[in-house]
C-alpha cells in the first residue's frame, strides 16, 4: 500500500517498483517453499507439543463457534480441576486460521483446517518479510528494505518457528511485531492520528496473538523516554504515542487472557510512567511558552518533586494493596539467568528457557550476526527519530536473546534489518560509479533465485577490478577514488558470502528445523534405505481407539497437548503447566514406589499411565532422561517424601544399572519402562536389557508390576502405556489361614440326610380353589 | 374387512395346492464351509412333484440369522426366480421350464453365526470357535435322503454333535447319510473347534464416489475396522509379541485390499495422518495392498482409517450425446472374506447433471439426494446416496448410474476463475491509478 503513492510516470519509478515487487515475490515464494521440508519429507502435519494445543483449540472453535470457544471449559485437561481455554490463551492464532477457514469454505473451498494450520506460518513468513521491507524502508532506504527482506525470508532464526506444521504463536506474532514496528514508526515520523491508531490496532493483534508483546509495551515506551532524553520532543511525538498508548491499553484489555494486565502489573508500569512522564513534558512545554521565566521555574521544582512523590506513593501503595501483581518468576528470570535454576525448576526444565550459547547465534543468523553491528553504526551515525528506535531495538532484543535461547526470534528481525543496512550502504559505496544503475543495484534478493543473481552479476559487469582489504576503512564520503577492480571484488566477494548465507539457511532449515518430533525417521546405515518411526501416533492411536473415552490419563506434562490432541483422552497435566503442584504430585507418583503411586494414582482416577521409553532405539529425549526434572519439581512440592539426592549414587551419579541407587530402581518409573525389558535381548551377542540410550545394562530385571499390567507397547518400545488395575483386580497378600477373619452368623443349616431339599420360609399354604389372604 | 375374503380364500388355495401336490426333497447335498468367519453354505436340493405334476412352486426355508447373501440357481446354473415371503423367512421359488424334477442350487452366505467361544482368551492362547446349526435341512418337504459336509479348515475339533452316521476327515465333518427326514424337522448341530482365521468386521464402511469430466473418478472409503473374534483378556506383552510371532495368532497384523489395476494416487491415512506401514504391489489384473494398521488388532480391538485412490473414468463411464453412464462397483474388496456391519455409499456427480437413474444389483435403501459445495462450485453437485446393512465378498457387483450433462458446463469453472483474476486486475488498476483521498495532503514518500 505504501509504497504504490510514487511518481507513476518516470520510467525509473516503474522500474523500480517492479523490481520491489518482484524482490518481495521471490523473498515470499523462497521463504514459504524453504518451510516445506518436513511437508515433503513426511506429510502435512502438525508438529511437536504447544502446535498440538493450537491445532486443536482451533478445531474446537471451527467446529462450536467462536462464543462456544471464549467459554470452552476443557474438561480433558488438568483433570480433576479442568481448564478454562477461552480465558487463557491467545486467541489471534486461532482466529486467524479459523478466519481463513471461514473465507474460504464460503468460497466453497473446502479446505481442512489442519492444512491452514501446517501451512499458516510459511504463509505468514512473506508477510513478516514484507512488513520488515516496510519497516526498514522507513528507517533507511528501499534498497536495505528489499535485503532485509531478503534475509527475513530465509534466516533460520525465524524459519526454526515457523516451518510448516509448527502452528504456533510465534509464527505469526513476528509478523505482527514487526507491522507494529512499522507502523509506530511512520506515525512518529508524520506525528498523524491516522498511523498510530494503526499501530494500536495492529498492536492489538499482537496482543491477541502472543504474550510477546510486552516487549512492543515496554520498546515504544523506551523509544519515547530516550528521544525525550535526547530533547527530541516534538508534538508529533505527544500525537503518536498519546493516541497509541490509550487505544492500545484499551484495545490490548479486550483480550480475556490478558484483562486487567496491562494496569496492574509491572511489565506495563513503564509504559504508563512514559506516558505521565510525556504528558507531564507536553504541560511544561506549553506552561513555557506561556508563562514568564521565574514563574516557569518555581512551577517546575514544585511540581516536579510533587509529581515525583505522588507517582511514587501511589505505585508503593498500590503495591502493598496488592493491586499491582508482583513480579512473574519469568520475568525475573530475564534478568537474572540463574533465577530460575534456583527458584522455579519447572521454567528451568524446558530446554528452550536456556541461556544461548554463542554457538546458536551464529548457527542462527550466519553473516547476519556479523553485518549487524555494521548496521547498528550506520544508524547511531546518522541518527534521527526513528533509528534511536532500531537501535534500541537492536540492543534490547540482544541481551533478551543472550538470556533465553528462545528470544533469539525477536532478535532475528531486527539483525536481518541492520544487516540489510549494512550491506545496502555497503552496496552504495561499491556500486556508486554509475549513479543511474544505482537505483536497480540496491534490490538485491540473496534468494538462491537464478534471476538475481544472474541480475547482479551483469551489474558487476560495470565495475572494474580492486581488492577487499579497504571494505571497512571505507567511509562514504570520500571514496571517490576507488578502483574498479577493488568494486568488483569486493562486490564479488559480498555475492559469496550473501550465496553462502543462503546455502547455511537452506542447509540449517532442512537439518535442524524440519523434523516434526512425532514422526522420527531415520537412515539406515547399511542399505541406505530410510525407516520411520511412528511409534507416538501409533500410541495415541491406540489410546483414541482402545480406551474408553472418559479415560485418564497419566504421563509427563510434555505429552500432554499430544495425548489430547491425537488420542482425545483426558490428561492429569500438560504444556500448559499453570498449576505447579499438581504437576508436583505427578511426579511424586512417578518417582515413588509402586505402592506409593498406586495411593496417589486411584485418587488422582489414574486409568491408564504413558512413559516415552527410548532405550530400545537409543532415543535420548525419554522419561528416565528427564526423569531428575520429575524428581526435583515432585521435591519442591513435597520435600518429605521425595529427595533428590536418593536417586544418586553415593558418588553422586545417576545411573540405571546395578550400582544405580535403590530409590531409583525400584521407583514407578524405572519399573514402568524397563519392565520386561531385562529379557530382551537386542542383538545376539549383547547381554539382554542392555539400555541403548543410556549405555548400561538394566539394575533391575526381573520383577513384576502388582498395580499396574501392560496395557500397551509400541512396535520400538517408544511409548510404553500401562492400566492401572482396579482394586478388586489385583492380588492382595495372601492372609494366612489363622489371621482370617470370619463375620458371626446365626445361621444353622436345617438340612439332613432326609430333607435334602431346599425350602422357602413363610411359604403361603395354598389350597386349591380359595384365593390366598394377603 | 372387505380383504379377509379374498384372504381366506387365497389362503385356501394355497392350502389345497400344497395338500394337492406331493413335494419331496429326493435328494439335498449340503456342504457348509466354516473355515473363515463367514458361514458359507451351498444346498443342492433335488426335488419331485410324486404326483408326477410339473412342479411349478418351490417354498424354501431359510431360517439361518443373519443371512447376508443368497443366490438361488437350477441345476444348469441359471438363475431363477425366487420372491421373499413370511417377513424373509421364506423364498418362494417359481420354476421356468415344467418339470416334475428339478434341480435347485441355493448359495447362502451369512455373517455372525461362528462365535468364539471362549469368548476371552490370553495372547498366547489359540481362539476356538462354535458353530450352532441344524443337522438336517430345514425344509417343508419330506427329505429322502440327506448328507451335509461341513469344511472346516482344521483337525482340531472339540467337540461336535454325534447324529449316527458320520465322519472325519482331516479338515471335514461329514454328517449322513440319513434318509427320510420328517418335514420340519429340526435338530442342533453344534461344532466346537479351532478357528484363527481374522475375526474382522467392517462396523462401518462410508464410500464416496466423486466422478469428474475431466477424465478422473475419486474414491475414497472411509472404514471402521474391529476384531470381532475372542477378546483379549489380561495384558499385552510385546515383548511376548515379538519374541515369537506365532504365539499372538489370533491378533491381526496385516490384511491384504484389492484395488483396481488402474488405481493410483493411493492413499492411506488415518485422522492423526498417514500410516506409514503398507505396501503396493502393482499386478496384471489389480493392485495388491498389504495394509498394517498402526497396531496389531487383538480380540476386541478397534481401529478406523480412510483409504482413498483414483482412477481414470473412461474405465467406467460410457457417453451418448449428452447421456452419460457410470458402471462401478457399489463396494469393493476390503478383505478376504470381509463382512460389512453398515455400508454408506454417496455418489457425487458434476455440477449440472440431471435426470439421475440409478439402478442397483440388489435391494438398497435409498436415501435423499443432497446437495455438495466444494472447488469453484456454485449450485452444488448432486449426490446420490443410499446404504445397505450386512454385506459381505458376494456383494461386489456393479451398479449402473444414468444421467444427462452437457459438455458446456465443464468450462464453467475455467471461465470463473479468469474472470474472478480479470476483476481483480481490473480493481488493482482502478484502485492504483485513482486518488480516493478526502483532504490535500502531502506523502514523503
Amino acid at each position: 500500500m505504501n509504497r504504490t503513492p510514487k511518481i507513476l510516470n518516470s520510467k525509473v519509478a516503474g522500474y523500480s517498483s517492479l523490481i520491489t515487487f518482484a524482490v518481495l515475490l521471490i523473498a515470499w515464494l523462497a521463504g514459504f517453499s524453504s518451510r516445506l521440508f518436513a511437508v515433503i519429507r513426511f506429510e502435512s502435519i502438525i508438529h511437536e507439543f504447544d502446535p498440538w494445543f493450537n491445532y486443536r483449540a482451533t478445531a474446537y472453535m471451527v467446529q462450536h463457534g467462536w462464543y462456544k470457544f471464549l467459554n470452552w471449559f476443557d474438561e480433558r485437561a488438568w483433570y480433576p480441576l479442568g481448564r478454562i481455554v477461552g480465558g487463557t490463551v491467545y486467541p489471534g492464532l486461532m482466529i486467524t486460521s479459523g478466519g481463513i477457514h471461514y473465507l474460504l469454505h464460503m468460497l466453497n473451498i473446502p479446505v481442512h483446517i489442519r492444512d491452514i494450520c501446517v501451512f499458516l506460518a510459511p504463509v505468514f513468513s512473506g508477510l513478516t518479510s514484507i512488513s520488515t521491507y516496510l519497516l526498514t524502508k522507513e528507517l533507511w532506504s528501499p534498497g536495505a528494505g528489499l535485503f532485509a527482506a531478503s534475509f527475513i525470508a530465509i534466516v533460520p532464526g525465524y524459519i526454526s518457528r515457523s516451518v510448516a506444521g509448527s502452528y504456533d504463536n510465534e509464527g505469526i506474532a513476528i509478523f505482527a511485531l514487526q507491522f507494529t514496528y512499522f507502523l509506530w514508526v511512520r506515525s512518529v515520523k508524520t506525528g498523524s492520528v491516522f498511523w498510530s491508531a494503526a499501530a494500536a490496532l495492529s498492536y492489538f493483534y499482537m496482543v491477541s496473538a502472543w504474550g510477546g508483546y510486552v516487549f512492543i509495551i515496554n520498546l515504544i515506551p523506551l523509544h519515547v523516554f530516550v528521544l525525550l532524553l535526547m530533547g527530541r520532543y516534538s508534538p508529533r511525538l505527544l500525537t503518536s504515542y498519546s493516541t497509541f498508548y490509550i487505544l492500545g491499553l484499551l484495545f490490548s484489555m479486550q483480550i480475556p487472557f490478558v484483562g486487567f494486565q496491562p494496569i496492574r502489573t509491572s511489565e506495563h508500569m513503564a509504559a504508563m510512567g512514559v506516558f505521565v512522564l510525556l504528558m507531564a513534558v507536553a504541560t511544561l512545554r506549553h506552561l513555557q511558552s506561556v508563562l514568564s521565566r521565574n514563574e516557569f521555574r518555581k512551577l517546575f521544582i514544585v511540581g516536579g518533586l510533587l509529581a515525583g512523590v505522588l507517582v511514587f506513593v501511589a505505585v508503593v501503595v498500590l503495591t502493598m494493596m496488592g493491586v499491582v501483581a508482583p513480579w512473574s518468576g519469568r520475568f525475573y528470570s530475564l534478568w537474572d539467568t540463574g533465577y530460575a535454576k534456583i527458584h522455579i525448576p519447572i521454567i528451568a526444565s524446558v530446554s528452550e528457557h536456556q541461556p544461548t550459547t554463542w554457538f546458536s547465534f551464529f548457527f542462527d543468523l550466519h553473516i547476519l550476526v556479523c553485518a549487524f553491528p555494521v548496521g547498528v553504526w550506520y544508524c547511531i551515525k546518522q541518527i534521527n527519530d526513528e533509528r534511536v528506535f532500531v537501535v534500541l531495538y537492536a540492543i534490547s532484543a540482544v541481551y533478551f536473546a543472550g538470556v533465553m535461547v528462545r528470544l533469539m526470534l525477536t532478535l532475528t528481525p531486527v539483525v536481518c534489518m541492520l544487516a540489510g543496512v549494512a550491506f545496502s550502504g555497503l552496496l552504495d559505496v561499491f556500486l556508486q560509479e554509475d549513479a543511474s544503475k544505482r537505483m536497480g543495484s540496491i534490490g538485491h534478493s540473496p534468494a538462491e533465485t537464478d534471476e538475481h543473481e544472474e541480475s547482479l552479476e551483469k551489474k558487476t559487469l560495470y565495475d572494474k577490478a580492486g581488492k577487499l582489504k579497504h571494505r571497512t576503512k571505507h567511509d562514504p564520503a570520500h571514496d571517490n577514488g576507488i578502483s574498479s577492480n577493488l568494486k568488483s571484488i569486493v562486490i564479488l566477494a559480498v555475492l559469496m558470502i550473501l550465496m553462502m548465507f543462503a546455502v547455511h539457511c537452506t542447509w540449517v532449515t532442512s537439518n535442524a528445523y524440519s523434523s516434526p518430533s512425532i514422526v522420527l525417521a531415520f537412515h539406515n546405515s547399511q542399505d541406505g534405505s530410510r525407516n520411520i518411526l511412528d511409534d507416538f501416533r501409533e500410541a495415541y492411536y491406540w489410546l483414541s481407539q482402545n480406551t474408553a473415552d472418559d479415560a485418564r490419563i497419566m504421563s509427563w506434562w510434555d505429552y500432554g497437548y499430544q495425548i489430547a490432541g491425537m488420542a482425545n483422552r483426558t490428561t492429569l497435566v500438560d504444556n500448559n503447566t499453570w498449576n505447579n503442584s499438581h504437576i508436583a504430585l505427578v511426579g511424586k507418583a512417578m518417582s515413588s514406589t509402586e505402592e506409593k503411586s498406586y495411593e496417589i494414582m486411584t485418587s488422582l482416577d489414574v486409568d491408564y499411565v504413558l512413559v516415552i521409553f527410548g532405550g530400545v532405539i537409543g532415543y535420548s529425549g525419554d522419561d528416565i532422561n528427564k526423569f531428575l526434572w520429575m524428581v526435583r519439581i515432585a521435591e519442591g512440592e513435597h520435600p518429605k517424601d521425595i529427595k533428590e539426592s536418593d536417586y544418586f549414587t553415593d558418588r553422586g551419579e545417576f545411573r540405571v544399572d546395578a550400582e544405580g541407587a535403590p530409590a531409583l530402581l525400584n521407583c514407578l518409573m524405572y519399573k514402568l519402562s524397563y519392565y520386561r525389558f531385562g529379557d530382551l535381548k537386542l542383538d545376539y551377542r549383547g547381554p539382554s536389557g542392555y539400555d541403548r540410550t543410556r549405555n548400561a545394562v538394566i539394575g533391575n530385571k526381573d520383577f513384576d508390576l502388582t498395580y499396574l499390567e501392560e496395557a500397551y507397547t509400541t512396535e520400538h518400545w517408544l511409548v510404553r502405556i500401562y492400566r492401572v488395575k482396579k482394586p478388586f483386580e489385583f492380588n492382595r497378600p495372601s492372609l494366612k489361614a489363622k489371621e482370617r477373619h470370619f463375620p458371626p452368623t446365626n445361621f444353622i443349616s436345617r438340612k439332613n440326610l432326609k430333607r435334602r431339599k431346599g425350602y422357602i420360609r413363610n411359604r403361603p399354604t395354598v389350597v386349591k380353589g380359595k384365593r390366598t389372604l394377603k | 374387512m372387505k380383504i379377509s375374503p379374498v384372504l381366506l380364500n387365497l389362503f385356501f388355495l394355497t392350502c389345497f395346492c400344497a395338500i394337492k401336490a406331493k413335494i419331496v426333497n429326493k435328494n439335498v447335498e449340503r456342504s457348509l464351509d466354516l473355515s473363515s468367519q463367514l458361514v458359507k453354505s451351498t444346498i443342492k436340493i433335488t426335488a419331485e412333484d410324486t404326483t408326477g405334476k410339473p412342479l411349478k412352486e418351490y417354498v424354501l426355508i431359510l431360517n439361518e440369522p443373519n443371512l447376508s447373501y443368497i443366490s438361488v440357481t437350477d441345476g444348469s446354473k441359471n438363475e431363477i426366480q425366487a420372491r421373499k415371503s413370511n417377513g424373509g423367512l421364506q423364498y418362494v421359488i417359481t420354476f421356468g421350464s415344467s418339470s416334475a424334477h428339478q434341480i435347485i442350487l441355493v448359495e447362502t452366505v451369512s455373517t455372525k453365526n461362528i462365535m468364539p467361544y471362549p469368548e476371552e482368551i490370553k495372547q498366547h492362547e489359540i481362539q476356538f470357535a462354535k458353530y450352532v446349526g441344524l443337522v438336517h435341512l430345514y425344509s417343508n418337504y419330506e427329505t429322502y435322503s440327506q448328507k451335509t459336509i461341513v469344511k472346516l479348515g482344521t483337525s482340531n475339533i472339540l467337540s461336535h454333535t454325534q447324529v449316527k452316521p458320520f465322519s472325519t476327515a482331516t479338515d471335514k465333518l461329514i454328517f449322513g447319510p440319513y434318509e427320510n427326514i420328517k418335514a420340519l424337522s429340526k435338530q442342533e448341530l453344534v461344532i466346537h473347534y479351532e478357528n484363527q482365521t481374522p475375526f474382522m468386521t467392517v462396523k462401518n464402511l462410508e464410500r464416496t464416489i466423486e466422478v469428474s469430466h475431466w477424465g478422473n473418478i475419486a474414491i475414497q472409503e472411509s472404514i471402521q475396522l474391529a476384531h470381532s473374534g475372542a477378546k483379549l483378556k489380561g495384558s499385552f506383552s510385546r515383548y511376548d509379541f515379538q519374541k515369537d510371532g506365532r504365539s499372538s495368532q489370533s491378533a491381526i497384523k496385516s490384511y491384504r485390499t484389492i484395488l483396481p489395476s488402474s488405481a493410483s494416487g493411493v492413499y492411506y491415512r488415518d485422522t492423526n495422518g498417514n500410516i506409514s506401514t503398507s505396501n503396493m504391489n502393482s499386478l496384471n489384473d489389480f493392485i495388491d495392498l498389504e495394509l498394517r494398521p498402526r497396531f496389531p488388532l487383538f480380540g476386541g480391538w478397534k481401529t478406523q482409517y480412510t483409504i482413498g485412490y483414483n482412477v481414470p473414468s473412461y474405465e467406467y463411464m460410457y457417453s451418448n450425446g449428452k447421456k452419460y453412464q457410470l458402471k462401478m462397483h457399489l463396494i469393493d474388496h476390503i478383505y478376504d472374506n470381509m463382512a460389512i456391519d453398515k455400508a454408506a455409499i454417496k455418489i457425487v456427480l458434476p455440477e449440472g447433471a440431471d435426470n439421475i437413474q440409478l439402478t442397483t444389483p440388489y435391494t438398497i435403501n435409498r436415501r435423499q439426494n443432497e446437495l455438495v459445495h466444494t472447488y469453484l462450485d456454485t449450485v452444488g453437485r448432486p449426490v446420490i446416496s443410499f446404504s445397505k446393512l450386512n454385506l459381505v465378498e458376494s456383494h461386489i457387483a456393479d451398479f449402473t448410474l444414468n444421467y444427462t450433462f452437457s459438455r458446456v458446463s465443464l468450462l464453467q469453472e475455467p471461465f470463473l476463475v479468469s474472470g474472478f483474476i480479470y476483476i481483480i486486475f481490473v480493481l488493482t488498476i482502478v484502485l492504483l491509478r485513482l486518488d480516493f483521498s478526502i483532504a490535500l495532503h502531502s506523502h514523503k514518500d
